[in-house]
């Protein structure tokens, strides 16, 4: 895995008003912690943190450099603005290299399902990060889904999914992870009914669970 | 239209419209949705009126997901009533939107057409919003 370095300055006031001048400076107020360690306040440079996180994702082991001590960090729970989707906060958890961390992993659907867009199917998938272990080392960037053979009806579940080596994970193997279910669309079609829906139908109210249009 | 089953009490008092959305701000179920700009209360009818046009415009295939319930009663006096004599009657449901709050879903269409059928939906709503795509939601932004 590559080494890669952000600097981090110490000693910012807490608080939500120094931390807000803060932001308008062009800097994300941080927290770094961990292995006993007492939490210490630090703040990044929003373009520098923007860099790394863009080019190498959020499991990247960085080197946190704060006030000439180095620190190999995880970046954990970024907080972000819900319009502007700007990073409000960072935290840096101090790790060891041979040690077995927790990380989520984006789960990247790969390919075209095809037979499932042929018959009006859907795609759902409702693990979209996945909770995994592994060292530093072995730690995935993301973890790819070949969806280009599903069917409707078909489901990859957490067994199914081909963990690199030194990954494992503590979900349900059963878990489901992308599911091609059926829309009403295709019920119809089986059935041999009318496709288009009856205003009835239409005017039908959806519940939390979701309506197929 | 929806609407709670049953509640614990019949009127509410209207409350205040600050600050940003807690919760319901990231892309949970679909690949694409309808995000608050501004804060306002969203009827029933309103949600009804948006989910018909997105679906009537995606004809087949889609999912729609409604991530915003309406659940807080609104209270009316009667036309040319005095005023007094107590807080008015129930009369409609609405949602308390902030900013940031995901208010729709789509999921199994391409985006062009999910742009195009968010675009009507937001039309029908009272508050600004804006389409926002999950590949686009997952770029780490600082």
């Amino acid at each position: 895995m590559a080494e890669v370095t952000l600097t981090a300055e110490a000693e910012r006031t807490t608080g939500s008003r120094a931390s807000r001048r803060l932001r308008r400076a062009g800097r994300v107020p941080a927290v770094l912690y961990g292995h006993g360690m007492e939490p210490v306040a630090v703040s990044v440079n929003a373009r520098e943190l923007r860099s790394v996180l863009s080019a190498h994702g959020l499991n990247q082991a960085l080197n946190l450099e704060v006030a000439g001590t180095k620190h190999l960090v995880l970046a954990r729970e970024l907080q972000r603005h819900p319009v502007r989707r700007a990073v409000a906060h960072v935290d840096f958890q101090v790790v060891r290299r041979d040690e077995v961390v927790h990380a989520e992993v984006p789960v990247v659907l790969v390919g075209e399902a095809e037979a499932v867009h042929r018959e009006q199917g859907i795609l759902e998938h409702p693990i979209s990060s996945l909770a995994v272990r592994a060292d530093l080392e072995h730690l995935p960037a993301e973890i790819k889904v070949d969806v280009s053979r599903l069917a409707i009806g078909d489901v990859v579940r957490v067994k199914d999914l081909d963990l690199p080596e030194g990954v494992t994970t503590d979900l349900d193997p059963d878990e489901p992870v992308v599911t091609a279910v059926p829309t009403s669309v295709t019920a119809a079609a089986a059935a041999g009914a009318e496709v288009a829906p009856t205003p009835a139908q239409e005017g039908a109210s959806a519940g939390s669970g979701g309506e197929e249009a | 239209m929806l609407m709670p089953r049953k509640v614990k009490h019949r009127k509410q008092q209207r409350g205040r419209l600050d600050g940003m959305a807690k919760g319901g701000t990231e892309i949970t179920f679909g690949d694409y949705a309808i995000q608050a700009l501004e804060p306002g209360w969203v009827t029933a009818r309103q949600i009804e009126a948006a989910r018909i046009a997105m679906t009537r415009h995606v004809r087949r295939g889609g999912k729609v997901w409604i991530r915003v319930f309406p659940d807080k009663p609104v209270t009316q006096k009667p036309a040319e009533t005095r005023m007094g004599s107590g807080k008015g009657n129930p009369e409609y449901w609405v949602a308390v939107v902030k900013p940031g709050r995901v208010l729709f879903e789509l999921g199994g269409v391409p985006e062009a057409l999910a742009r195009s059928a968010m675009e009507r939906a937001i039309q029908k709503l009272p508050v600004k919003a804006r389409f926002v795509a999950r590949a686009h939601q997952e770029e780490v932004e600082v």
